[in-house]
């Protein structure tokens, strides 16, 4: 666990993102033998899995990819988190419904991918069709790439969502009969009433 | 005294001497209760002036409170004592009045803070944490320009809130005070092992055994015991395992942004 090797995806700087207090505490990476104690652990994971995914837009996280990030690994302390404690964490948040397993739950080495949900598909269905009402573009037609890529959305929270998600956010609003999406493919577009 | 007269007069002259002096005294006496009584309402309205125009200060200003802690101290004046004695004598709510509640008010706010924070961390340190601790989270959720609070505010606040039972109390290990949320006694090990622990953070077995000459089962013994009340994390991606106080998050913070 000392040795230091570069990892493979490291990504930019999170400039912006200041880790909590939680993340310079040492034990923060074992899993706690206490039961209450492991509780407190996962959720403060929990929060910081949810804010680290928000401020660098990560929609899915990857386990065994994300172990060597320094969500996990706290290089300066030389301490990590095991693929099985991850997964206990994430598992924990699936329970608390801020995330969810993308196919089945992986087992052993690949540790599996997960959705996390720093906002819930409900919440996102929520922010895209206030943004909609808020622009007045009821009734108009969008396409999904305009929806996430253009820059009209690029201050929104939204805006670069992975595609898979918006089209789960977007089910949302037609199953309460807000939106239509029609086309195929990457064609898509998509109405709002 | 006058001059020792002779005769039967003498009598009638000393009676009458007496008889003065006791009225003179009389006099003297009430002149200085009245006067005593002005300095008193002068003192009374003066200091409630103080405590009004100065309300402000007292709650944002921390050296200001603190001084008028000491001031009160001084007079012999408990500005909380007052409302948190029991039962409601004349003198209790007469402090609680004159200073406009807003010195209780203080507190009492700041010991809802107190219980909040105590509640929140309760499951990752047992409900046992620094009075540090507890100060500097309350910053941390206040707004930009908040009134500031010191250590010595917390610890009047926990006095605050004896009345409610015996649950909130302050314990002292080594030199660090503790504010503990659960109504549970640590044993002499079991402080000796936290108060260990004040000096890098962690303890070890192995550190137990040789700083307290303790024998492996007894180190053991404590350490478990802390563990399981969440009291210590344990950090087992180390040489020999290390059982940290999460107390210490916040000092290691502060390494963090200093290096």
């Amino acid at each position: 666990m000392t040795t230091t090797h570069t990892s493979t995806s490291p990504g930019p700087p999170p400039a912006t993102f200041s880790f909590p207090r939680d993340y310079y505490f040492p034990p923060f990476f074992t899993r706690q033998p206490q039961r209450t104690t492991f509780h407190a652990q996962c959720q403060k994971w929990s929060s910081l899995i949810q804010a680290y995914c928000r401020a660098h837009r990560i929609w899915k996280l990857s386990l065994v990819d994300a172990l060597d990030t320094d969500l996990f690994y706290n290089k300066r302390l030389g301490k990590r988190l095991s693929m099985a404690d991850a997964r206990e964490i994430v598992e924990f948040m699936r329970t608390e419904g801020r995330a969810e397993w993308i196919g089945k739950p992986g087992a052993g080495e690949e540790g599996g991918t997960a959705w996390i949900w720093w906002r819930t598909p409900e919440e996102w269905a929520g922010a895209i069709a206030e943004w909609i009402d808020g622009t007045a573009q009821k009734n108009t037609v969008l396409t999904l790439y305009e929806l996430t890529e253009s820059e009209a959305t690029a201050s929104e929270e939204f805006h670069g969502m992975d595609p898979e998600l918006l089209q789960k956010a977007l089910n949302v609003l037609v199953k309460r009969g807000k939106a239509q999406v029609f086309g195929q493919e990457d064609q898509q577009g998509v109405k709002f009433f | 005294m006058s001059r020792k007269g002779v005769g039967l007069a003498a009598f009638d002259r000393s009676r009458i001497t007496s008889a003065q002096y006791a009225s003179h005294g009389n006099n003297l006496r009430s002149t200085h209760s009245t006067s005593l009584a002005t300095q008193l309402s002068v003192f009374r309205s003066l200091l409630q002036q103080f405590a009004q125009t100065h309300a402000k200060d007292i709650r944002s200003n921390p050296n200001f409170r603190a001084e008028f802690a000491r001031m009160c101290a001084a007079i012999g004046v408990d500005p909380l004592a007052s409302s948190s004695g029991a039962g409601g004598k004349d003198g209790g709510s007469f402090w609680a009045q004159m200073l406009g509640g807003s010195v209780n008010d203080f507190y009492f706010e700041l010991a809802v803070r107190v219980v909040e924070v105590c509640g929140n961390t309760r499951e990752e340190n047992g409900g046992l944490i620094g009075v540090k601790e507890v100060k500097d989270r309350i910053m941390s959720t206040r707004m930009e320009g908040g009134a500031e609070i010191t250590e010595d505010d917390i610890l009047r606040a926990v006095g605050t809130l004896k009345p409610l039972g015996s649950s909130y109390s302050t314990l002292t290990v080594g030199h660090k005070i503790y504010i503990r949320s659960i109504p549970k006694e640590l044993n002499t090990d079991q402080s000796s092992v936290l108060e260990a622990a004040q000096l890098l953070g962690y303890v070890t077995l192995s550190m137990l055994m040789v700083n307290l000459r303790w024998p492996r089962a007894r180190a053991r013994t404590a350490i478990d015991d802390l563990v399981g009340e969440s009291i210590l994390w344990v950090d087992k991606q180390c040489e020999e395992w290390e059982y940290w106080n999460p107390g210490f998050m916040l000092e290691a913070e502060e390494n963090a942004n200093a290096g």
